[in-house]
């Protein structure tokens, strides 16, 4: 913004020289270096990719999001992340949509247009199927949260075939990762999400984008006191489903 | 400068701050709630930073501060400007001395529910400039912008961000401060500028006011806010014009790629190649004239891509009109686009389609849309161990021991966590208007001659903010009613913020707590009762005694929010279930609808990482299933 304003910069910018700070808009789409990908490891095919990630609250799905987003910024890869929380508290849907590869990109994905669906509940997967692009993954954790009147019987919940029924019409690849055996670390399951997260490194083609060691040490930096139980929890949804 | 991880929120926050803003101010509403939060958590010296009781009172502080020559924010969501524009339009009429923004967001798409209204709209009412960056990183370079243009104009300046840029994380490289000098304050005395107090005052007002317009679209034009990238014409031939609006304009880029893609190159409409031009606007209000205009010289079929009403559209059919445009204008007065919901890439590749006259595949952004009939409804509810639940619990027993049918009295319900028992099990709530409109509401019922008990019900921070009138208004009238202040110490809705009745200990540093305890007597109610929600037998007890009493009764159901508690980590119990005494009845799972209670073979189950240990389900199991293991005081 100093261009024209009679700003000055104030004392105390060692490295902003040359730096651009006039107003940038969308159509200003001129290489930036501060994304330039300088992590060599990690095989990048294609740059752009959409994810969008549905559940319940309280399930950690936004979580799953969120370190996906940061794992992209430690490439130097562009994301929107994007959480719509509506009015849900614990219990109520939920979505986010992670843009990867933009440097300028609108928030929302368009229908039939996720490189990948991750759903945490199986019911809210129903709420993803319209985004996925066909030939692409849609991955679902089995978990049945059932709302109070599926609960009394007295409302339906679909079955897993039926889930996995709209999934596959809607042209996407099935990657199924069960609820049911969580692994468990000092005596208490593993955190849902992390292996999950884990699972998803292992089953879909998350990894073209980014590097499972990257998505690692960023769940290592997320939580420094609960590293070791959420790397195990990473490390072992990647191990159950790796060369499956 | 480092690059961070901010929201659009966020990003309004730190650009003001980089900006030099001195006082900010606002109420919290999603979706604008995150750029008070953030500066509040900055605590920037030097900064008056706070939650004010309602927006129309944040903005008059703002303004006081402006006017005394120092640049301040103020921040709502749509509904909150509502509130606010009584002042607001006087204000624009006035003029600032000191830099005044007005950050709103809007919500289309309807992520938080209320009217799915065009803020827009307020800006073209009060003549004020309004800016509508497109991304993150915009609405963190727009807002110094936004207040040199609010000192040059003399005027209060819109900055307007819809839900999805302001609750979009991305990463922004951070700028140093400006250089913004340390100002002294200033008394100014001109009844001219800061009364009404007359014809010739006021009409003199209007006329500075509207010149204060127009400088600002040639400030925008000369600063070159709205990008317009007229394209070669090849062979003479006029082009396609695409106008984008605010945040829809971070969508171009890939539609015109994808657009490409599916064979709607320009080349490929037939004689030649057609060349796209485009004007991205951020200067959303007044209409971008100048560069419109030479949109229209250059093309000969413009489309207008903007989210909610066809705000530059209109006054684009205007522009075409005055300078000779005789091409064709899609957007959504022709009927191509809806001015319901959010805009995404398709609606950019789909407006290239119809202005090319050219086919997409039916299915290109049409998903499988079948399939969400099958998911489970999930209607939301209150938290396990929210206090709310035992009002309404209460609420309904009052209604049914007085042989009451549910449907034959009114529950008037407000803004906030409150109104969530319009939701089964409760569906006690019957009404949601605007903060307030409870109280008043119920009045109204009752003049237009219901006969039964009429129940108003609020939170506190809602009451703080725009009950209060309302109460007042039925005890000068004498209009028998019972108010239900639904008081949990907390904005809760919005993610805990203080409000006037949090407790002295959770106040800002030099605040102070008033108690609605205090408040509702002195306003000369004539019954006015205190309980715990948590105590299910007595609060439903009072609730039904009021119901019988003549005159206004007031009932403060008081028990704090379950959120802050246990981030303290001092829930007020743990409860058990006695399996053996346990018949299925389901009673503490179809009255409670707590979501820590599920069923379990033969008998049901309560999650103890999810129970608070509020004991509603106690009070509710008529079998001595569940009991207290321990409770607090």
């Amino acid at each position: 913004m100093t261009g024209g304003h009679g700003y000055t910069e104030t004392q105390g910018t060692e490295g902003t020289e040359g730096m651009d700070v006039t107003l940038r808009l969308p159509s200003g789409r001129v290489c930036n270096t501060q994304y330039a990908v300088h992590n060599s490891q990690s095989a990048i095919r294609d740059p752009q990719f959409d994810i969008y990630l549905v559940g319940v609250g309280g399930q950690g799905v936004l979580t799953i999001g969120s370190l996906l987003a940061e794992a992209a910024l430690r490439q130097g890869i562009p994301a929107n992340y994007y959480e719509s929380k509506g009015m849900a508290q614990r219990g109520g849907f939920v979505k986010a949509q992670l843009r990867l590869g933009r440097e300028v990109v609108g928030p929302n994905i368009p229908e039939r247009g996720a490189h990948l669906v991750i759903s945490m509940e199986l019911s809210e997967s129903l709420k993803g199927v319209r985004f996925v692009k066909p030939g692409h993954d849609f991955l679902v954790f089995g978990h049945v949260w059932a709302p109070t009147a599926v609960m009394l019987g007295k409302a339906p919940y679909p079955t897993l075939g039926q889930v996995r029924e709209q999934v596959e019409a809607a042209g996407a690849r099935w990657r199924y990762v069960a609820a049911d055996v969580l692994p468990t670390y000092q005596g208490l399951p593993v955190p849902a999400n992390i292996f999950v997260l884990g699972a998803t490194m292992a089953l879909t083609g998350l990894p073209e984008v980014l590097s499972v060691d990257d998505v690692r040490e960023t769940v290592r930096e997320k939580w420094r006191r609960a590293a070791e139980r959420n790397l195990y929890a990473f490390q072992m949804g990647y191990d159950a489903y790796a060369g499956g | 400068m480092e690059t961070r991880r901010i929201s659009g929120n966020e990003a309004v926050a730190l650009g003001a701050l980089r900006a030099g803003v001195k006082v900010a101010v606002g109420y919290p509403g999603t979706p604008s709630t995150g750029a008070l939060t953030r500066m509040l958590a900055i605590q920037p010296e030097g900064v008056h930073v706070e939650w004010s009781t309602n927006e129309k009172v944040a903005l008059e502080i703002a303004t006081g501060a402006a006017w005394a020559g120092q640049r301040a924010l103020c921040t709502m969501k749509m509904s909150g400007l509502n509130v606010a524009y009584d002042s607001l339009i006087s204000i624009a009429y006035s003029g600032t001395v000191g830099g005044l923004v007005i950050y709103v967001a809007d919500d289309p798409g309807v992520s938080a529910g209320m009217a799915e209204q065009d803020s827009r709209g307020f800006a073209a009412l009060a003549d004020m400039p309004m800016l509508e960056p497109a991304t993150v990183t915009d609405a963190y370079e727009i807002m110094p912008f936004a207040f040199d243009l609010s000192e040059e104009i003399g005027g209060p300046v819109f900055v307007r961000l819809v839900t999805a840029t302001a609750n979009s994380l991305a990463p922004v490289q951070m700028l140093p401060r400006l250089d913004v000098p340390e100002r002294e304050s200033v008394l100014i005395r001109d009844i001219a500028r800061f009364t009404k107090a007359g014809s010739a005052i006021c009409m003199t007002q209007h006329r500075e006011l509207i010149a204060r317009l127009a400088r600002a679209g040639q400030i925008i034009a000369e600063r070159k806010i709205n990008r317009l990238h007229l394209s070669e014409q090849t062979g003479g031939r006029p082009g396609l014009g695409i106008i984008a609006a605010g945040a829809v304009a971070s969508y171009l880029a890939e539609g015109l790629e994808i657009a490409a893609g599916y064979g709607l190159a320009p080349a490929a409409a037939g004689a030649g190649p057609q060349a796209i031009s485009t004007l991205e606007v951020v200067g959303v209000h007044p209409f971008p004239q100048e560069e419109a205009a030479a949109l229209m010289r250059h093309c000969d079929t413009i489309l207008v891509l903007e989210e909610l009403e066809p705000h530059l559209e209109k006054s684009l059919y205007v522009t075409a009109r005055q300078s000779g445009f005789a091409g064709r204008i899609i957007g959504k007065l022709d009927g191509t686009f809806s001015r319901i919901g959010e805009y995404n890439v398709s609606h950019v590749v789909r407006g290239i389609a119809v202005a090319l006259g050219l086919e997409i595949p039916a299915a290109a952004f049409q998903g499988r849309r079948e399939a969400e009939a099958l998911a489970a409804q999930r209607p939301i509810t209150v938290c396990a161990g929210c206090p709310h639940r035992g009002t309404y619990m209460a609420i309904n027993q009052a209604i049914r021991k007085l042989r009451y049918k549910r449907d034959d009295v009114m529950v008037t319900g407000d803004i906030g966590c409150t109104i969530l028992g319009m939701n089964p099990p409760f569906n006690t709530v019957w009404t949601e208007i605007s903060m307030g409109a409870s109280i008043s509401l119920a009045q109204g019922y009752v003049h237009g001659g219901i006969e039964t008990p009429v129940i108003a019900t609020i939170g506190d921070s809602t009451f703080f903010h725009a009950g209060i009138p309302g109460l007042i208004n039925a005890v000068q009238h004498q209009v028998p009613l019972t108010l239900i202040i639904m008081d949990n110490g907390w904005t809760s809705m919005t993610g805990m913020q203080v409000n006037p009745g949090t407790a002295d200990e959770r106040q800002g540093a030099g605040d102070r707590r008033l108690d609605i305890a205090q408040i509702v007597p002195a306003l000369g109610v004539d019954h006015f009762f205190q309980v715990d929600p948590f105590d299910f037998a007595d609060t439903a007890a009072t609730i039904q005694r009021a119901l019988t009493l003549p005159g206004v009764k007031v009932v403060l159901a008081r028990q704090e929010c379950v959120m802050p508690v246990l981030r303290r980590d001092e829930r007020p119990g743990v409860v058990r279930v006695v399996a053996e005494n346990c018949n299925l009845c389901k009673l503490c799972i179809t009255v409670t609808g707590c979501p820590a209670i599920s069923l379990a073979e033969g008998t049901i189950e309560i999650d103890p990482l999810l129970c608070y240990g509020c004991g509603l389900c106690v009070d509710v199991c008529n079998r001595d299933a569940i009991e207290f293991e321990r409770r607090l005081g």
